[in-house]
């Protein structure tokens, strides 16, 4: 009888569908989380089907199964120790023959894998066409034609899953060249089968791979087999006049390109197919800038617009609360505490469903369709210079809504290194946040020219600041390895539902820090220490940043949501005439500082979160005394060359 | 023996064909480009190159791949 209870895997390279299937395998039966110990990426779902109880794990989106990334590494640890009862490899069938070399490795691990042929129903407009039985026959395993999107050939995926588990085969071994068969053997032999999670062919073909892992695996169990090892992957290196790694990787690309040479027609097609069109428009080395220029802008104007009319709304309705809480709960110092508390949910939401929520939706929408991806590539160049690559676009993109978000989607990238830089480099983004007070202060007092001004000039910070730590940090810089998927329709519930959990991350990560310190700072309000905090800061913000002393208080409540200190100054002053209390260059200077100082608390939380608390503490001092030199400097070079800045004149 | 004009990979413009002969990049790059069907005597075409110094875009077993700059001046082809 079979079991009741099932686990599954999903594998297979990135942009093939795979979360497509996941999401519509689990759909809100899902949760994510962090593989323990790693600050990965685990999605787990359950599913239930034909009484059976299926965990459904997503695996990381992979296109090897050796040790180039730590997603690379887990996933093959998970298969090989955690014995799911069956994996689906899910490929992209129009580009077939890339992703059965990432199968074959897949298949070396000797575990039951049924093959889910995506985009199945994209074969006939490419001209392709693929003998699916044949392909069965020769890898000997389940082949299923697969269109995720319409949620095609996914019951069938379960139903030829479930048999795999009963009749228990396993793939046919697919035979290397004779010299690598012959030490694959040797090797074989000399293993004793006391090595599990791994099969002894596996654990063969890695040694001559000289996989790291598995040599340290190894050498606790039998260092001698090492030497052995070394000597035969020697012999290999003589005959074929490159390392024995890549002859292995060599042979397989080899047999991979038989294998499709039997199975697969293309028949060449005359006709440019409106995908085809698109994409040549929008990748053009010309023509893609000013489109991506067009299709971001209207990306942020969409977001900013729509944020801003449901600000109005939540604003209305939450603005008769706080009337309504004290005469309730009375004006007493727990009551004002808990308000506080309130008043930073209150915040929260207005952040998370007007800001955040529209963002991630229509970057995911942006992904799903295949734009992304050349984002990436129009802007592979310029990340360089900032000592990162194309795919670190993404992050910053984030950025400009919410630092939290960006920092969280650093996991895109492929090192340690590179992640902490593009972390580093996308808190100094402007986010929503900062953005309301430069367009509130400097845009709407000093003009438009200005403010985009400040942000030319934090553009031109964060590349200074990247070629830096570029130089600084060790290691190499990656470069751009990156499939450019083709054009296609986005799945509308797989964005819902990554947007969803996304924006459940978020609040998870800003909402109990948020909360508690704006109890904090109200608590410290309350002990009325503020002013004691601004007289402590005034020789910084008053001496050096020529700014009035109240500016201290505002820069406090600044870490905790940055637009809060426009919103302090108004309410300090019971006006929103800033021109009255603030000169212009005090404006600039207030609005720099505001730009560049501490990352707001809760981005600190998520830089803790995938960093660890050096880095993050590290990065928020050197922020803000950064900032203070920075917009000190400033202040010095404006006066120096005498410059007066102007109020724009409807307001003079 | 007839005499091959090898050449970088970052000299070809759209559209030409040619032969990978040698991958001159480190191990672990080697590896993945490996990983991903990129190894010698594997036909390429240039599907395009991002102005001015960016990274290109290559049709390769029937699949497109970008490759950073830094990568594609470690491909040496021979033009077909």
């Amino acid at each position: 009888m079979s079991k009741q209870k099932l686990t599954i895997a999903l594998a297979g390279h990135a942009n093939v569908g795979k979360s497509v299937i996941f999401n519509h395998l689990t759909g809100l039966h899902q949760h994510i989380g962090n593989w323990p110990g790693k600050t990965i990426e685990k999605a787990e779902g359950t599913l239930y089907y034909n009484g059976h109880t299926i965990d459904v794990l997503d695996l990381p989106g992979i296109y090897s199964l050796s040790t180039y990334s730590i997603e690379e590494l887990i996933s093959r640890e998970y298969i090989a120790s955690q014995q799911p009862d069956f994996i689906i490899n899910v490929i992209d069938a129009t580009n077939l023959e890339r992703n059965l070399i990432f199968t074959l490795q897949l298949l070396e691990l000797e575990k039951p894998v049924v093959l889910a042929l995506n985009m199945a129903n994209l074969l006939k407009e490419k001209g392709i066409s693929i003998d699916f039985k044949k392909l069965e026959e020769i890898l000997g395993i389940p082949v299923v034609p697969v269109a995720a999107i319409y949620g095609k050939g996914l019951t069938e995926i379960l139903d030829q899953g479930i048999a795999l588990i009963n009749k228990k085969s396993l793939p046919k071994i697919q035979k290397y060249g004779k010299e690598v068969e012959e030490k694959i053997e040797k090797l074989s032999q000399a293993l004793t089968g006391n090595e599990p999670p791994y099969s002894r062919r596996f654990l063969a073909i890695k040694l001559l791979e000289k996989d790291t892992e598995i040599e340290g695996f190894i050498k606790e169990k039998k260092p001698e087999l090492l030497t052995q090892a070394n000597r035969l992957g020697l012999e290999l290196e003589k005959i074929h006049g490159h390392e024995s790694s890549l002859v292995i990787a060599d042979e397989r690309c080899h047999l991979v390109s038989h294998l499709v040479k039997q199975i697969m027609k293309v028949t060449p097609r005359q006709k440019i197919g409106p995908n085809e069109l698109l994409d040549k428009i929008t990748g053009h080395r010309v023509w893609g800038y000013p489109i991506m220029f067009i299709i971001l802008g209207l990306f942020f104007f969409t977001v900013f617009q729509t944020g801003s009319a449901l600000s109005a709304i939540f604003d209305k309705l939450f603005s008769g609360w706080q009337a309504g809480f004290q005469n309730t709960f009375g004006t007493s110092l727990l009551s004002a505490l808990a308000w506080s508390g309130i008043t930073s949910i209150f915040a929260l939401i207005e952040l998370a469903i007007p800001l955040i929520l529209p963002f991630y939706f229509i970057l995911f929408l942006l992904e799903g369709w295949g734009y992304l991806a050349r984002v990436a590539y129009l802007t592979d160049n310029l990340m360089h210079k900032l000592g990162i690559h194309g795919k670190a676009c993404i992050p910053m993109l984030l950025g400009f809504g919410c630092n939290v978000t960006a920092c969280l989607s650093c996991r895109i990238m492929e090192t340690q290194r590179e992640r902490f830089i593009t972390g580093f480099l996308a808190t100094f983004i402007p986010c929503g946040a900062v953005s309301i007070i430069v367009f509130g202060l400097v845009g709407k007092f000093l003009g438009i020219g200005w403010a985009l001004g400040l942000y030319l000039f934090i553009f031109l910070i964060i590349l200074v600041l990247g070629k830096i730590a570029a130089i600084i940090l060790p290691g190499e810089p990656t470069e751009l390895i990156m499939v450019m998927p083709n054009y296609r329709r986005p799945d509308l519930k797989t964005i819902f539902l990554q947007t969803w959990f996304k924006l459940k991350e978020f609040i998870y990560i800003a909402g109990p820090i948020v909360i508690i310190s704006g109890i904090i700072i109200e608590g410290l309000n309350i002990l009325h220490w503020l002013p004691h905090i601004s007289n402590f800061l005034k020789p910084i913000t008053v001496t050096w940043l020529g700014l009035p002393i109240a500016t201290g208080i505002l820069l406090v409540f600044g870490i905790l949501r940055k637009e809060l200190i426009l919103v302090m100054l108004a309410s300090l002053l019971g006006t929103t005439n800033f021109a009255s209390i603030l000169t212009p260059t005090q404006m600039l200077v207030l609005a720099l500082v505001s730009m560049l100082y501490i990352p707001c608390i809760a981005t600190i939380a998520a830089l803790k979160k995938e960093f660890g608390w050096k880095k993050a503490l590290g990065t928020a001092v050197f922020k803000i005394a950064f900032a203070i030199v920075i917009s000190g400097l400033v202040l010095r070079l404006l006066n120096f060359i005498n410059f007066n800045i102007p109020f724009v004149p409807a307001l003079q | 023996m007839k005499e091959e004009k090898e050449i970088n990979l970052v000299n070809l413009v759209k559209n030409q064909r040619a032969t990978i002969l040698a991958i001159t990049a480190g191990a672990k790059t080697a590896k993945r480009l490996a990983d991903l069907g990129v190894i010698p005597n594997t036909q390429i075409k240039i599907l395009r190159k991002a102005a001015p110094q960016g990274p290109i875009e290559i049709e390769i077993r029937g699949s497109s791949l970008v490759l950073g700059k830094g990568i594609v001046s470690k491909i040496l082809v021979k033009q077909t």
